[in-house]
Formats: structure tokens, sequence, C-alpha cells
């Protein structure tokens, strides 16, 4: 009878979450000033904090408005799109 | 028609007479007016493949209908109700602070309807009498609706 040996590998693999951005659009119905009141209402941000991101999306047709794991993320979107803010989710880069 | 302010945080809104009253229940038909794509499905559609289009088609845009729906019908009831109030024919729409966000919502989504089907841009200073008939008449609803809108926005969101 032969000898049976067993041969164990084991393989350790991480892979790190990428981060998303939560990604505002411009629009030309949307007030500037209900962009800023909605940003400080869902992130909390200071007012200041939500001018410069409201006037980079009027400026630049987009910006970025926050970035982090994906699922709070998509919390992030849904509720931007539900004050009807056009919104997209992104990988960052 | 007169809006103002009230002391309680609200607004009130005086409608003088039947045309006042139908640029006021233009909001809920303007709102649905989009060429037969709502606006939860215009948000769902900025969502990539990459990004999980399919889930959030299915999972996401329905829920943003449903509550799109019940802001308009919130208001609408409200329009009705102040049309048919007892004693005397109409009487004034009020607009509390907790009433504030289903109204912002439907003139927004009205805006952005007509927006979806006239493409105004962001221009302030367009004359509607250069314009046809039905756009002109839809881009002074839209200016009327922006009004109140900052009105909320500054009154009483604020």
């Amino acid at each position: 009878m032969a000898d049976t040996n067993t041969l164990t590998h084991t393989e350790e693999a991480t892979s790190l979450d990428v981060p998303w951005n939560v990604v505002v659009h411009d629009d030309p119905v949307n007030l500037m000033g209900y962009v800023t009141f909605v940003l400080m209402k869902i992130f909390g941000y200071e007012k200041k904090k939500a001018d410069i991101l409201m006037m980079q999306v009027h400026r630049q047709g987009r910006s970025i408005v926050w970035t982090g794991e994906r699922e709070k993320a998509e919390f992030y979107v849904q509720q931007l799109q539900s004050h009807q803010l056009k919104t997209s989710l992104e990988k960052a880069e | 028609m007169k809006a103002m302010p009230t002391l309680e945080g609200g607004l009130r809104i005086d409608a003088e007479n039947v045309g006042d009253w139908t640029v006021l229940r233009a909001i809920v038909a303007d709102a649905g007016a989009a060429n037969g794509v709502d606006l939860a499905s215009r948000l769902g559609a900025l969502i990539s493949e990459e990004a999980g289009a399919e889930d959030w088609e299915e999972y996401i845009v329905p829920d943003l209908r449903e509550a799109f729906q019940d802001e308009l019908a919130q208001v609408g009831a409200n329009i009705e109700s102040a049309i048919f109030e007892v004693d005397g024919g109409p009487g004034p729409l009020w607009i509390s602070r907790e009433d504030v966000f289903p109204w912002y919502s439907a003139l927004n989504q009205a805006r952005l309807s007509l927006e979806e089907i006239f493409h105004f841009g962001p221009g302030e200073d367009i004359d509607p009498t250069t314009l046809p008939p039905a756009k002109g008449a839809a881009y002074i609803r839209s200016r009327f609706y922006c009004a109140i809108q900052g009105l909320l926005l500054d009154h009483v969101m604020k």
C-alpha cells in the first residue's frame, strides 16, 4: 500500500474595495441655491463647501461631491436623485 | 396671482381668477408631460452598466417613481382642496413648512419636464412672444414655477 501524502496549499488574496465617486451633473433647471441646500442636507457639508461644489457643477458641468465605499455611494446617489439632481456613480481613478 | 410668506414660515398663494387656478393646476399636468419618459427613468439612465444600471432600474427607479408620483398627488390634492374650499368658493393656497418639499418637488418635476420637451436652456431673458404659442406659454409657466420655487427656497426651506 502506497503512502498517501496530502499537500495543502493555501493562497491568500486581498482585494481592496475600489472607492466610488458620487457625481452631480449640471442641468438648466435646478436652482443654484437648491443644489447647495441639498448638498448641505444630505452630506452635512458646511455652506461654504456646498457652495464650492455647486459652483463646480455650474461652471465645469459636473462635480465629484463624495468619494468612498460603494454601498454608501449608492445610498447618496439615491438620495440626490430623490431630490431630482442629475447624479451618477463612477469608479474613482 | 399673489404670493407672500406667512408669519408661520410658510407661503400663501392667492389665485385671483380662473386663469390663475388653471396655471396652478398645470403644475401636475406639466410634471407628467415629458415625452413619455418619466423623471425617475431619466435619472436612472444616468447609472452606467459598470455602476449597476440593471439593478438600479429594478430596485431604485420604481421607488423614485412612486415618491415623485406621491408628491404630485399631494400637491394636486392641495390645489383642488383650495379651489373647492367651503363657504364662498376658492380660498388661499397655503404651503406650510411641512408641505414644502412635495411642493418644491412638484414644481421642479414640472420644470424638468418642460425643459425636456422644449429645451429652454438656462437663459432667463427669452422673449416668450417670439416663441410658437405652445412653447411661449410653457416658458411663462416654467418661469412662474421657478419664481414660486425661489420664494419657497428663500422663505420656507431655509
